[in-house]
């Protein structure tokens, strides 16, 4: 889950709305989008275009509620520079979910909705006595966000909507091993995000029953995390006054992201989308966490990050084979706004290919989508050397690859 | 669910399993080990106490465990390396020569260290002490603590009933002693030709004591060895060790100067010390003047101040009003002793040397196409500005810095481990080998008291 999204944000801590903006591969706001590649700026599916589009949404013929859920597969492989041992992680599957809820008169301009969707639900645990444990042995991030959304379609052709995003849930967890002279203790840093308000908003413009266009914006929030919990393990008593601390924060910038979408209809029974999104990862420079108390003399640690903003290009169609029968496909290229050199084991991250598939059922008013991504990090090495230039010898030094495998299902009812 | 559905759905599904098995990235396949040109097959380490793994002052079990030779033949069982024999003292003699931990910090900071008492001894009532019970398997790592390139020619150098008068470091080590057979009379470099005869690899690190004994007693006791002695005797033994066609590696000699024996005590530390006692005070040292004749001068910043002065200056003489390092001139002041002290002359004995020494070395590596791990330059570039192993910083400060033990000369496990992989990238590079590096953070730097 965004593993990438996990730690590209925040390095992770929560990173947020950002990362589930769409700008990136592994985005899993809807269903339906996610069999297309992700897609969706610049269509009006469903009851995700609360996600992807508010100004879409007054678009949507159907009102109705959908839900869906994804398990997130995350495999990473990781060789130290000259070493041949093949680190794996102890993996785990998590659960990102979404729900939306759209209202509003059968035949009238207004829609309004509620969104829930779990960005971030991410979690990597590194392999027992690995190379990069004084960076990283655990992390595991969870949020969750609450956008109230109305739209409004000012002609037949165009539209506009906006949502209020909610930080309403956000928790991390961060662990990694101290390094001690002759032994390694371990520390965790345990907390919970500020409630925040970001906004959401778009504009959806469909001339012709052939194509249709969009623009979104996303805003940047910045997520704090204020007196979360710092816990010292396996610190032996000779070295017990230099690791005192028991409170930190942090703030992470959850970025902003701008988007536009095109939509070609050519035939009733087929709709391509084209996505384009811009995230502006330029404003991750560094990664600080400020403690109540000294940590071997220090009472703040501070890592860079230098990210560089990144673009994001998704295509996918869906295809009405059948009354009650939708496929879909569609596939992703995310540009990795990590540069050589600041490759951190909580975004081991590259750019990315994803491919997609997916398809629906309808039963009338019922519907069931199922989508999988298989999303293919492409391998990224980073050398002893280039750390050294750099200054982010905080980090290890070596290769890793991932790949991600994402299964969902949603249903949706139609009112 | 009508059965339409199942059967649409039903690929889909299988593709998804597909998508799982394939989805765990393998990199293994890009990073396999290999010998590249070189062999493995019998590896032998040739050299002095950094090559038996001597930490700590005294050479004890652990250290053997970790010396750089072992974790090389490690590394290179990954790559066609066969079985390494270091003679390790047993389980029951794990405190070997004996050697110092750490007991603990002064109220002002300062390393509280102990010796910890041999007990590898052979004679009874004397287990602290050499003769060493003798190891008399095969011994593929063959340093010895103590040897000088110089002493590779002597006859008896392990047998103590060939020893006309008493023995001294030049005529007899008993580290050479402990696995040379009882009586044997053949010199380092006559069981170094034996065991070069059939190996096909080996690690040279000689000469280190060729100039460490003379630094370390501060230019007082100890010569430094004639650069054509040092040369031929290089040569010789390189000439030795290749004659079958083995492939190895060579080392040069890190400048001492850069290592915490030297650097912890810092002339500018003792003297603030002192005046913030009696603003009067300054640090007086004795040294070797130009006549040869012992002279007490004012200590400057670019004096040397070795790490066993530690334990004396400050303390009180008997019949001296000053503590030992204080005085108001030259005439009245109570100088840190000689042997503790390397003036800057001295210094330049010692660098000129070193560097004379590693021109010889470097000159025979090149003429036989041997691997060489340049530890001047290396152990220099850590003092300079430390060494950050797998996000872990590292420096060439004393304790704290991880690389060097109690001695203040000898690295730690983490020091030696940094050392093979520093051989290792030297290897991959003049073999087209793919030996893999370890991790040091796996060892240790100095342990601390439970």
């Amino acid at each position: 889950m965004t593993l990438k999204s996990l730690l590209l944000v925040g390095g992770a801590l929560l990173t947020g709305t950002a990362a589930s903006a769409g700008g990136y591969q592994v985005t899993l706001a809807g269903q339906k989008n996610n069999g297309m590649g992700g897609v969706g700026v610049g269509l009006s599916l469903d009851q995700a275009a609360m996600f992807y589009n508010p100004g879409a949404l007054a678009m949507v013929k159907d009102r109705g509620v959908q839900v869906g859920v994804n398990l997130t597969m995350a495999r990473n492989a990781f060789v130290a520079q000259g070493g041949s041992q093949q680190r794996e992680l102890r993996n785990t599957v998590t659960t990102p979910f979404n729900l939306y809820a759209g209202f509003g008169p059968a035949e009238g301009k207004f829609r309004a909705g509620i969104a829930v969707y779990t960005p971030f639900g991410s979690k990597l645990q590194y392999a027992e006595g690995w190379e990069g444990r004084t960076a990283l042995t655990d992390i595991d991030l969870k949020s969750i966000f609450v956008q109230p959304t109305v739209s409004y379609a000012i002609t037949d052709q165009i539209s506009v909507g906006a949502g209020l995003v909610v930080l309403a849930y956000g928790a991390v967890n961060l662990q990694r091993d101290v390094p001690l002279p002759d032994s390694y203790g371990h520390i965790e840093l345990d907390g919970k995000a500020d409630t925040k308000l970001g906004f959401n908003a778009g504009i959806f413009f469909k001339p012709s029953d052939k194509v249709s266009l969009g623009v979104n914006y996303r805003s940047k929030i910045d997520a704090h995390v204020k007196d979360g919990d710092v816990t010292f393990t396996g610190i032996p008593a000779s070295f017990g006054t230099r690791f005192e601390a028991t409170k930190f924060s942090a703030t992470l910038p959850l970025i902003a992201t701008t988007s536009i979408g095109v939509g070609l209809m050519p035939t009733e029974k087929l709709t391509i989308g084209i996505d384009a999104n811009f995230a502006q990862w330029s404003k991750y420079q560094s990664l600080r966490f400020d403690f109540d108390q000294q940590i071997n003399g220090q009472t703040f640690s501070e890592s860079k990050r230098n990210y560089k903003d990144a673009l994001t290009v998704r295509v996918g169609g869906q295809y009405k084979l059948t009354d009650g029968l939708t496929v879909r496909a569609g596939g992703a290229y995310d540009e990795t706004p990590v540069r050589d050199g600041y490759v951190t084991p909580e975004t081991p991250d590259n750019d990315r290919f994803s491919g997609t598939l997916g398809a629906s059922y309808s039963f009338g008013k019922f519907g069931v989508d199922v989508s999988a991504q298989y999303v293919s990090i492409q391998k990224r090495t980073e050398t002893q050397q280039q750390l050294v230039n750099n200054g982010t010898t905080d980090r290890i030094a070596g290769t890793y690859k991932t790949n991600i495998v994402i299964p969902g299902i949603g249903l949706n009812y139609a009112f | 669910m009508n059965t339409f559905l199942f059967r649409k759905v039903t690929p889909f599904v299988t593709l998804l399993g597909f998508g799982l098995t394939a989805c765990q990235p393998d990199l293994e396949k890009d990073f396999e080990a290999s010998r590249g040109t070189a062999d493995f097959t019998r590896y032998i380490a040739v050299g002095n106490s950094l090559t038996a793994g001597y930490s700590d002052d005294g050479l004890y079990l652990e250290g053997q465990q970790n010396s750089y030779p072992s974790i090389l033949a490690k590394q290179f069982r990954t790559a066609g390396g066969g079985e390494f024999n270091q003679p390790l003292f047993t389980e029951a003699q794990s405190n070997g020569s004996g050697y110092l931990r750490l007991t603990g910090f002064s109220a002002t900071g300062s390393p509280i260290t102990a010796r910890v008492a041999g007990n590898a001894g052979r004679v009874a009532g004397a287990p602290g002490s050499a003769p060493y019970t003798k190891f008399d398997g095969r011994v593929d790592n063959l340093g010895v603590p103590g040897i000088r390139l110089a002493d590779i020619h002597t006859a008896n150098f392990g047998n103590l009933g060939g020893q006309t008068g008493a023995p001294t470091a030049a005529t007899f080590n008993p580290f050479f002693e402990r696995i040379t057979p009882l009586g044997n009379s053949q010199s380092y470099f006559q069981r170094v030709k034996a065991e070069a005869a059939t190996a096909t690899f080996f690690s040279n690190w000689l000469g280190n004591n060729d100039v460490l004994g003379y630094a370390t007693t501060g230019g007082v006791g100890g010569v430094i060895t004639r650069t054509d002695t040092f040369t031929l005797k290089n040569n010789r033994i390189i000439n030795a060790l290749t004659a079958n066609g083995a492939k190895g590696i060579v080392a040069t000699i890190p400048d001492v100067t850069n290592v915490p024996f030297f650097t912890t005590v810092r002339v500018a530390d003792i003297r603030a010390r002192f005046k913030a006692g009696n603003a009067a005070l300054d640090v007086y040292i004795q040294t070797t003047g130009t006549a040869g004749a012992q002279v007490v001068r004012l200590a400057t910043d670019n004096d040397l101040l070795t790490l066993p002065s530690s334990a004396v200056i400050g303390t009180t003489t008997t019949g001296n009003p000053f503590p030992v390092g204080a005085g108001l001139n030259a005439t009245q002041s109570n100088p840190v002793p000689n042997q503790f002290v390397l003036d800057a002359t001295e210094q330049t004995s010692v660098r000129n040397a070193t560097t004379a020494f590693n021109t010889a070395i470097v000159n025979k590596a090149n003429e036989k196409g041997l691997a060489v791990f340049d530890a001047n330059s290396f152990f220099s570039r850590v003092a300079a500005s430390g060494f950050v192993t797998n996000g872990v910083n590292n420096t060439a400060g004393f304790i704290s810095g991880n690389l060097f033990s109690l001695d203040g000369v000898h690295p730690t496990p983490r020091g030696y481990a940094v050392v093979a992989n520093e051989m290792i990238r030297a290897i991959n590079i003049q073999y087209g080998a793919s030996v893999p590096l370890i991790n040091p953070n796996d060892y240790r730097g100095v342990k601390f008291p439970q």
